[in-house]
């Protein structure tokens, strides 16, 4: 998949002149609208003959206070897309072409803009920039969490690391303060994790996650574990904490339908590669990829009759002997001769700020675009932008 | 569905009940606190027919289920199979085993690591009296009963070479070796990836319709129970506050905690589905005298923190613990039902 075909709005402008070299850092730069520009960014795991390609060429661009959804079945490539964007990730894991960049405020002088390429980062770098601009909050908040600590300390020693010059009873009061903002009693700074519910651990590190105000949020399936009603509440709690903080979030989930009410733009991944890009709703309403359909499909609904459904057929490629064509190929219901031997690229659609990977949607297309997959947006019943109204 | 009420039910649980005993350490004593982990709950599973069980973490359904299989044993109440009471008290028999499987959530962690899938099918065909010369047939039968096919490509695997939603038909698989009439499934969905669910939630379908199976589906997402089952069964606290026949009960929901049960299920085509008020959270207060769910209920009034409200009945073979549904709130306090007949009987009739 090429990166040119990918519409990109802006690219970061570095202003000319007083900007300055830290390392990989550079500083004083001018404001840039998205905080974070992944670009070309390719992960394996493993080198030479055994490698796997697990992330292929993604770009992707997210603006400032807004909410990107990941969305993909398991072995997608959408963990160890932001595990390596973070470099959070471990050998065997390389990131083998791209970068990624943070542009973020430094926290030296509230005016200096810096943007950083994470790819390149020194340690020390990124030890600056880990928690006070960018956050994660894992799945398994029990095993994120120190068992033997109390989940005061953990507070305590984030805030001790990051800000040097608090006192411990600011630390103690800021602990608190978070604590309430996710709508838990002070009290439990003095638990164990074993002692608290799974929904009280993964609001606990959401609490950690905003200890420091960053710019930018990744959550990586935070309420997979967690049941309906908890996940409803950890959601709404989300969307008051960004309305009030304006941080940027990547959510990683494989629940469409979460997603469509969280998410202001949303990318589907299929064997490490984006295969849709677009607005929540409209990706929701009218589906151009027949694998975002498939994941739509897979949940059953919950009014209208019952009737039988079949979800996705076959079960997710190998990625160590990926099809020479499309990578859904083989599992999808509308393939056609061309798609088992070329490989569709991620193409912006005509009058529409989207972006699907199908030879469907192609201009040279001699196929008529299935109906499932050619419906329109009706903006008269469009629930969600009525949702969204955020600063 | 409405056949199936002829025919004698395969299990049934009467007034199953289990409280388990934590101490609670005081500054000078420890106090003794009794959770009602299940309380009081019975319900019937027919042969042919899916019978789904709802309800948050900690709701008491997983207790549900292995005390129908005999794993837990029950404080009070008794289990009877196809018409014969089993003394509860007692251990599990091998009869009983043979008649009664248990499907849990997590398949990576319910089947033996260092053995191959052959080991864990064959091994309960062996326990369970089958010859050695026909175990191999059986267990490949077994497998492709669960559309694992060939079954030639999965006897010699290990399980971390399946996949998971593979590996939870291989658990399936496992339980329909000794031909068991009823088979209890925990969240059998909740850990798989989102492709494969409705591909299981379709075998137990077949299952159930081709091969008469009684099947006992828990899990926390409505929208799934809808989409199986012929009769669902919504707990919270231990107790069965919602109980109906087909879909009636998602449809027009009448506890108003299976209304905040089915509002929590992310659906973008409902507009209000997602309420932007907040909620109370989640402290899973319980109460001890009225209702449990008084503390949580948005419509509670003075009786609920009273008086358990008995069972209303709110439709055809619909049943609703809540006291907005009595007639007349005041009235229905003085007639409800004494406490062992209280819930569970109007379903039956």
């Amino acid at each position: 998949m090429s990166a040119d075909t990918f519409d990109i709005q802006a690219v970061s402008p570095m202003k000319e002149g007083p900007a300055e070299r830290k390392g990989n850092a550079v500083a004083n730069v001018e404001r840039s609208e998205f905080v974070l520009e992944v670009n070309n960014f390719s992960v394996d795991y493993g080198v030479g003959e055994n490698m796997v390609r697990a992330v292929n060429d993604v770009t992707l661009h997210l603006r400032r206070s807004k909410v990107l959804g990941v969305a993909g079945e398991s072995g997608s490539g959408k963990s160890t897309l932001v595990y390596a964007m973070t470099r959070l990730l471990r050998a065997p894991g390389v990131i083998s072409g791209g970068s990624v960049t943070l542009n973020f405020t430094s926290r030296d002088d509230e005016k200096e803009f810096t943007t950083l390429n994470l790819v390149t980062a020194s340690e020390k770098e990124l030890r600056k920039i880990r928690w006070s601009h960018v956050s994660i909050v894992l799945q398994s908040a029990l095993s994120a969490l120190n068992p033997v600590l109390r989940v005061g300390r953990e507070f305590d020693e984030v805030l001790k690391t990051h800000r040097p010059d608090m006192s411990k009873a600011q630390r103690r009061a800021r602990a608190v303060e978070l604590l309430t903002m996710v709508g838990l009693n002070d009290d439990r700074l003095a638990r164990y994790p074993h002692e608290l519910s799974g929904g009280q651990r993964q609001r606990i590190m959401i609490a950690l996650a905003l200890a420091l105000d960053p710019d930018l949020v990744i959550m990586d399936e935070p309420t997979t574990a967690l049941d309906v009603v908890t996940q409803r509440e950890i959601i709404s709690e989300l969307h008051d904490l960004r309305s009030r903080f304006g941080f940027a979030l990547i959510f990683i989930t494989h629940d469409l339908s979460l997603l469509v009410e969280l998410a202001d733009e949303i990318v589907v991944m299929y064997a490490g590669e984006i295969v849709e890009r677009a607005g929540a709703s409209e990706l929701y309403e009218a589906p151009r990829h027949p694998y975002t359909l498939g994941l739509l499909n897979s949940f059953p609904p919950l009014h209208g009759p019952r009737r039988e459904l079949s979800g996705i057929p076959g079960s997710p490629p190998d990625l160590s002997d990926l099809p020479a064509g499309c990578n859904f190929y083989p599992r999808c219901p509308f393939a056609m001769s061309r798609c088992e031997n070329e490989a569709p690229a991620l193409t912006a659609i005509e009058n529409s700020d989207r972006s699907v990977a199908c030879w469907l949607h192609s201009s040279d297309s001699s196929v008529p675009v299935p109906v499932e997959l050619s419906r329109t947006v009706n903006p008269a019943r469009n629930p969600v932008t009525t949702l969204k109204e955020r600063p | 569905m409405s056949e199936a009420v002829l025919s004698p039910a395969q299990l049934s649980a009467r007034h199953l009940t289990r409280h388990f005993t934590t101490r609670v350490p005081g500054r000078f004593l420890t106090a003794k606190r009794v959770v009602r982990a299940v309380d009081d709950v019975s319900l019937d599973l027919f042969e042919g027919r899916v019978t789904a069980v709802v309800g948050e973490s900690g709701s008491g359904k997983s207790v549900l289920a292995r005390m129908l299989a005999r794993i837990v044993t029950p404080t009070s109440g008794e289990l009877v199979l196809e018409g014969s009471p089993i003394p509860v008290r007692s251990k599990r028999t091998l009869d009983y085993a043979a008649k009664v499987q248990l499907v849990l959530q997590d398949p990576y962690a319910s089947i033996n690591p260092v053995h191959r899938i052959r080991h864990s099918l064959e091994r309960p065909l062996l326990i369970h009296g089958a010859n050695k010369g026909e175990v191999e047939t059986l267990a490949k039968a077994a497998l492709s009963r669960v559309s694992l096919d060939p079954p030639e490509r999965f006897v010699d695997r290990y399980p971390h070479e399946l996949s998971g939603g593979q590996l939870q038909r291989v658990s399936i698989a496992r339980a329909l070796c000794v031909k068991p009439d009823v088979l209890l499934a925990d969240e059998p969905i909740s850990m798989l990836d989102v492709s494969v669910r409705l591909g299981i939630l379709n075998l137990l379908r077949g299952l159930c319709d081709d091969e008469r199976l009684a099947i006992l589906y828990i899990t926390h997402d409505i929208a799934s129970a809808r989409y199986i089952a012929d009769e669902t069964i919504v707990m919270y606290a231990g107790q069965i506050v919602e109980r109906s026949r087909g879909t009636a009960l998602v449809d027009e929901p009448t506890h108003p905690y299976t209304q905040l049960l089915i509002s929590s299920v992310p659906d973008p085509s409902d507009p209000t589905s997602q309420d932007p008020q907040k909620r109370e959270h989640a402290t899973f207060e319980v109460a001890n005298v009225g209702c449990r769910f008084a503390p949580r209920c948005p419509f509670a009034m003075d009786v609920c923190r009273t008086d358990d409200p008995p069972d209303f009945i709110v439709g055809e073979d619909h049943t609703s613990h809540c006291w907005l549904h009595a007639s007349e709130p005041e009235a229905a306090v003085e007639v409800a039902p004494p406490k062992r007949r209280r819930e569970g009987e109007p379903t039956k009739a």
